[in-house]
């Protein structure tokens, strides 16, 4: 199994994007108001730094999967211990994507179809890509859909220069303050970009140089995305509004009026959000079954993809009877300790050792 | 192969027909609805009611007129506690599920704006996916806003989309819900709200019929009340001051009273700035606007150049007068539509700060002053008056 760098690219934009268009924008307009394109900007430099690190430690251990470089990094007992924070990472996005993707398929347009049946054909869908192709067959749906969704998502941004006025984001700074344009940015750059899943993406590249490209230039495609949607989006509405609303994207779609005759093009994006979800879904579920597998030392990974798919089922149906459960994305934990631990940190120091084991190396040569 | 091939075509149809078992809604299933209407209700509950568009009876408008008395529309209302349970009271009578995504306008009756809460309309408009933040907001006056809906217009099929052509064919655009939501919910500029009138008119033969036509514009403070109506004069000055309009017309008299010039206003702008010395209470506001000369009853030669600079002087003075008389009207109110407290807030966010609260009683003490520059860009294609 082996992709290319053009389609990592396509890959690593789409899932950035698809997170981008419904959580940070309003996690940061609620604490900074009119500043929260500073707070995402700020965001995204830092996932841009993030995603170089993590880049850094993929070259560094370029023949071997995260599972297998860690162990050998940091040992097996505390890397398996860290490569499970990972493991349930990806299936809590998993299960919060879906949940979020089927509910709000409720909400908008299938308003008695049950939730399970949405549910059911979307992970028979993911499963069914993973399973009969693995990351060959997701990066080629990936190389197909993500010229279609990158370029639509953008034009949808210019749709409604009539409504715009740019004067809406002042005045700058002064309402908010650096407190509280950091804080900002501290709820919302988790959710911009998961630089962890090309820890285990990079070791499918065929030529890593070409890879390195193409993750960091599918990142920075999305990043500026999420800014310019971001103050598109105050022009709009202005900060009051913007800071309320949940799924700041579609209610931008609703906004556009050409002509007034062109109207209610909502129903045009909602399949193309779909498409990113299972782009999104399916790496998840991929890397998550190849990682399992290697980590439990169980070779047939389309076993485990299976057998994980059915877990996801449950968790995802279990989450939506719980209230609590469903709606921990707020969590002071979670956005202050966990993100901050798995995105930057630990890369951070795996990173670093690699650095220190290849000092050494020459020198115990000698 | 074969087996694979049937085993897909088979679970596609069923997945594709899955969701049709459950929410396939043919447009036959639905009724648009173009307008919406809310009143007031006794005992704390309010009157929605729907403008429904009869698909049957739709064509050109001379279809319509010659069609008699059947309009290609009707009015369903129902009470409830809130906009939710009316509209579900009036869905349980319709034998189609109600469609609000393409309404076009919202009336709202000035009795409702005065004995209830408006703003908790704008929940409902942003909660649900249902609703486009596209729509006009306008308030009633002189009957209910359920009347309004019923009354047939004599060139277009219904009133609301008459009222919202209306509105676009004037030059008078930014009064969509989202506009409305924006300015109630920013501190430092109020709404402006278009008001429709309902009057009684004779427009041909003998007949007499009720006629739904823009008078005016409502002055509304931070809690949505009513604290000043502006007739349609004013209504348009006030307007240019906010920086909403794009054209209009304005007649002045010429000095000494000898005759009238009439112009039509062209790129209509605004802008603010404190007066010299950077204080937040001295404000000047400008406006900008190209005219062209449409009608002169004065002896004027408008062929000969010292006139036409008289004639731009005297623009200017006028209108600076008018502009000033609506500007100090507004200000004794209190409610800042003009968006001057925005204006302050992105000039002196730090002075801002401490003005925010109760500014509608503090914009009374701010100075305004009202300059104009206009040019006169034409005087038409005549040079003195044909006598």
């Amino acid at each position: 199994m082996k992709v290319s760098g053009y389609q990592l690219f396509w890959m690593v934009s789409i899932s950035s994007m698809i997170v981008f268009s419904y959580l940070p924008i309003h996690l940061a307009a609620e604490q900074s108001l009119q500043d929260c394109w500073i707070s995402i900007l700020l965001g995204t430099m830092i996932m841009l730094g993030a995603t170089w690190i993590t880049l850094r430690v993929c070259m560094q251990n370029k023949d071997k999967t995260f599972v297998q470089f860690i162990n050998d990094l940091i040992g097996t007992v505390l890397g398996k211990v860290v490569v499970t924070m990972y493991f349930l990472l990806w299936f809590m996005q998993m299960s919060f994507i879906a949940k979020g993707t089927v509910e709000f398929q409720n909400l908008v347009m299938l308003h008695n179809t049950p939730m399970l049946f949405i549910l059911l054909c979307l992970l028979f869908l993911v499963l069914y890509a993973v399973y009969k192709g693995g990351i060959t067959a997701i990066s080629r749906c990936a190389e197909i859909i993500g010229p279609f969704f990158v370029f639509m998502l953008y034009v949808q941004l210019f749709l409604n220069p009539q409504d715009m006025d740019a004067t809406r984001i002042l005045p700058v700074y002064a309402d908010s303050g650096l407190l509280r344009i950091l804080s900002g940015t501290l709820h919302s750059f988790n959710y911009m970009v998961d630089p962890s899943i090309i820890l285990m993406l990079f070791f499918f590249a065929e030529n890593k140089r070409s890879a390195t490209r193409g993750i960091f230039w599918g990142t920075a495609v999305a990043m500026l995305w999420g800014v310019v949607s971001t103050l598109v989006l105050l022009f709009v509405t202005g900060p009051n509004i913007a800071a309320e609303l949940v799924v700041p994207i579609y209610s931008l779609t609703k906004f556009v009026s050409i002509l007034n005759f062109i109207q209610n093009i909502d129903a045009f994006f909602i399949p193309l959000w779909l498409f990113g979800a299972f782009i999104k879904l399916s790496i998840y579920l991929f890397i998550l079954s190849y990682g399992l597998s290697e980590w439990t030392g169980y070779r047939n990974w389309k076993l485990i993809a299976c057998l994980t798919t059915f877990i996801w089922l449950a968790y995802t149906i279990y989450s939506t009877h719980n209230i609590q459960i469903s709606n921990t994305l707020k969590n002071r934990y979670l956005i202050g300790l966990c993100y901050p631990m798995v995105y930057i940190v630990f890369p951070l120091f795996l990173w670093m050792i690699g650095l220190i084991r290849q000092r050494r190396k020459p020198s115990s040569v000698n | 192969m074969i087996r694979f091939v049937l085993l897909t075509c088979v679970s596609l149809l069923l997945v594709m027909s899955a969701s049709g078992c459950t929410d396939f809604i043919e447009p036959n299933q639905l009724a648009f609805v173009l307008g919406s209407a809310i009143d007031h209700a006794e005992d704390g509950t309010i009157e929605m009611s729907y403008q429904i568009v009869i698909p049957s009876l739709q064509g050109g408008p001379s279809k319509g007129e010659s069609s008699g008395d059947s309009a290609p529309f009707f009015v369903m209302s129902a009470k409830g506690k809130d906009v939710f349970e009316a509209t579900q009271k009036i869905q349980l009578k319709m034998s189609r599920r109600l469609l609000t995504s393409h309404r076009v306008l919202i009336a709202i009756s000035e009795e409702f704006f005065n004995k209830n809460d408006a703003s908790k309309l704008f929940d409902k408009l942003s909660r649900d996916p249902a609703n486009n933040l596209r729509d006009i907001i306008i308030m009633i006056k002189g009957g209910s806003a359920k009347e309004f809906l019923m009354i047939k217009h004599p060139l277009e099929q219904l009133s609301s989309i008459a009222a919202g052509k209306e509105l676009d064919i004037n030059g008078l655009k930014g009064f969509s819900s989202r506009e409305l939501i924006i300015d109630s919910l920013s501190r430092g500029i109020r709404p402006l709200m278009p008001i429709i009138q309902i009057e009684d008119k004779k427009l041909s033969g003998k007949k007499t019929s009720p006629i739904a036509a823009l008078s005016g514009f409502a002055v509304l403070n931070d809690r949505l009340k009513v604290k000043g109506l502006l007739d349609n004069n004013e209504g348009s000055a006030a307007i240019w001051m906010q920086g909403k309009g794009t054209f209009q017309g304005v007649t002045m008299p010429w000095k000494n009273g000898q005759g009238t010039l009439s112009f039509r206003l062209t790129r209509l702008e605004r802008k603010l700035r404190s007066a010299p010395g950077n204080d937040p209470g001295h404000i000047v506001l400008m406006v900008k606007a190209q005219a062209y000369l449409l009608e002169n009853t004065t002896p004027l030669d408008m062929s000969e150049v010292k006139n036409m600079l008289e004639v731009q002087k005297h623009i200017n003075e006028q209108i600076q007068k008018d502009l000033q008389l609506t500007m100090d009207k507004i200000r004794q109110w209190g409610p800042d539509v003009f968006g001057i407290g925005e204006f302050l807030h992105r000039q002196y966010p730090y002075w801002w700060k401490s003005q925010k609260d109760d500014w509608d009683e503090k914009f009374k003490t701010i100075d305004v002053t009202v300059k104009a520059n206009v040019r006169l860009r034409s005087t038409g294609t005549s040079g003195a008056p044909l006598e």
